[in-house]
Order: structure tokens, then sequence, then C-alpha cells
């Protein structure tokens, strides 16, 4: 068996695997073990929501970014100011990379 | 009582439809150490789906309806219908009020009436009893269908 000793730890694949097996095991015989009597395609099986209707599964999706909630919702004001001059279009943003080029310019002639 | 079908913990989900929390509180003393009912198997579970029993207090507002019948749906079979107390079994004081649709046996089967305002621990405990009964003889007649 290849063992790893890294003095303060051990690392042993095989152990892992048979753990995972074992664990596995215990798990399907605990799963046998429980109520059979459940009608499919009825509400028995359906998500319990404390009694209210539940919404279909894409009303229901969680996205990832939903983590993000509180800090969208408190730099709100400031998303909306930037995402405005965001619109997606070429022009756009050639203007303003000409806008900001002239007045680079000018702030570096002048002021320099 | 001897238990040869139904032969396993009593799990029971109680369900407040616009109680005001007396019958509640009674429920809550059949399981504190004085009564403690759940020396014998018998516990609330936080999911109808777990359940055995659906235990239902209150009147049954207007707005719950629709909920008393999707968390009877969600029950799996056999299933035992307890209402706890004298608003679930004939509305009680709010038997006239505009905002209600019961008693709940004008919503859901019920098997087991407990009345009281509230019920005593020692009546709900002799109703949980009937249940478990009633339980005992809804599985023996499920398994000689299947036999």
């Amino acid at each position: 068996m290849s063992l790893i000793n890294y003095g303060y730890a051990v690392w042993a694949p095989l152990i892992w695997v048979l753990a995972l097996v074992v664990i596995g095991v215990m798990v399907l015989i605990w799963r046998s073990r429980g109520q059979k009597g459940y009608k499919k395609e009825t509400a028995q099986t359906d998500i319990f929501l404390s009694g209210a209707k539940v919404p279909s599964e894409e009303e229901r999706h969680v996205k990832a970014d939903n983590i993000y909630w509180g800090f969208f919702e408190s730099l709100k004001e400031l998303y909306d100011a930037m995402m405005k001059p965001h619109t997606g279009i070429v022009n756009d943003y050639l203007l303003w990379f000409v806008a900001v080029a002239v007045i680079a310019i000018l702030v570096f002639f002048l002021a320099g | 009582m001897n238990l040869k079908n139904f032969n396993r913990a009593l799990w029971v989900y109680h369900m407040n439809t616009g109680s005001c929390n007396g019958c509640d509180i009674e429920i809550l003393a059949v399981l504190t150490p004085r009564y403690d009912v759940e020396r014998f198997g018998i516990q609330l579970v936080g999911s109808p789906r777990h359940a055995d029993v659906l235990l239902v207090t209150g009147p049954v507002a207007r707005s719950m309806e629709d909920s008393v019948r999707r968390v009877y749906a969600q029950v799996p079979d056999p299933k035992v219908v307890m209402a706890v107390g004298n608003c679930g079994i004939e509305g009680d004081v709010f038997h006239e009020a505009y905002s209600l649709v019961g008693p709940i046996d004008q919503i859901i089967p019920v098997d087991v009436y407990v009345p009281g305002c509230p019920p005593r621990p020692e009546a709900i405990i002799y109703g949980v009893v009937m249940a478990w009964a009633k339980l005992e003889r809804l599985a023996k007649q499920a398994k000689q269908e299947v036999a």
C-alpha cells in the first residue's frame, strides 16, 4: 500500500477508498430502511414549503450571484451610475476613449 | 394495545390553522417531563412528509385552507388526522366569523376529535392513542390488500 508519511499526518489513498466504500454501504443500508409508502407522482413526493404552493423550478432557482445581493443592494447607486455609460455599443466606447484622451492631453499640457 | 402492523414510533406533524395558541401550549405540555410522550416514541416532526399523524389546531382561517389541503396531501399513507380543540371541531367562539372556512372536517377528513378549550394533556394523549389504534387498523388493511 502506498503510504506517505508527513511526520504529522499520513496519506494513504487505499484507506480513503475503503472508508468511502464503508460509508457508502452504511448510507445505502440506512436509505433502504426508510419510508417506502410514498405514492409517486402525487403531492406526497412534493417539496414541503410550510404548506405554501411550491413555485416552478425556474422560479425557485437561486443563482450563484445571489450571494452578492447585499453587496449589489448597498452599492446600487454606484452600479446604476456605472452601468449607464456601458451601452455595449463600440462607437460609444470610442467616444469615451477620445473624450478621456483629450482631457488627459489638455491636463498634461496646461498643468505641466 | 397490541401493535402488530404499525409497530414503529409515531411521528406527528402539528399544524396551526389560526388557533389562539391555547391548544398548542397544551400540545407542548404533552412533551414536557411531566407527561413526556417521547418515551413512547411519540414525537413532533418538522415535515408532514415524515409524519404518520396530522395534528390540526385552530378553526381554519380562509388564508390557511389551501395550506391545510396541501399539507394533508403530503402526509404519506397510512395517515390519521387529529383535530385538537373546540375551534377545530366546531368553531367554538369563532363559529360565525367571516374569515373562517372551518371546522377542520369541512376541509379534510378527520379521524380523531379531542374537544376542549384547550383540552388537557391527558385528553391529547388519549387522542394520540386512538390515532395509533386507527393507524394499526389501516396498516393491517393495507397488508391484507397487498396479500
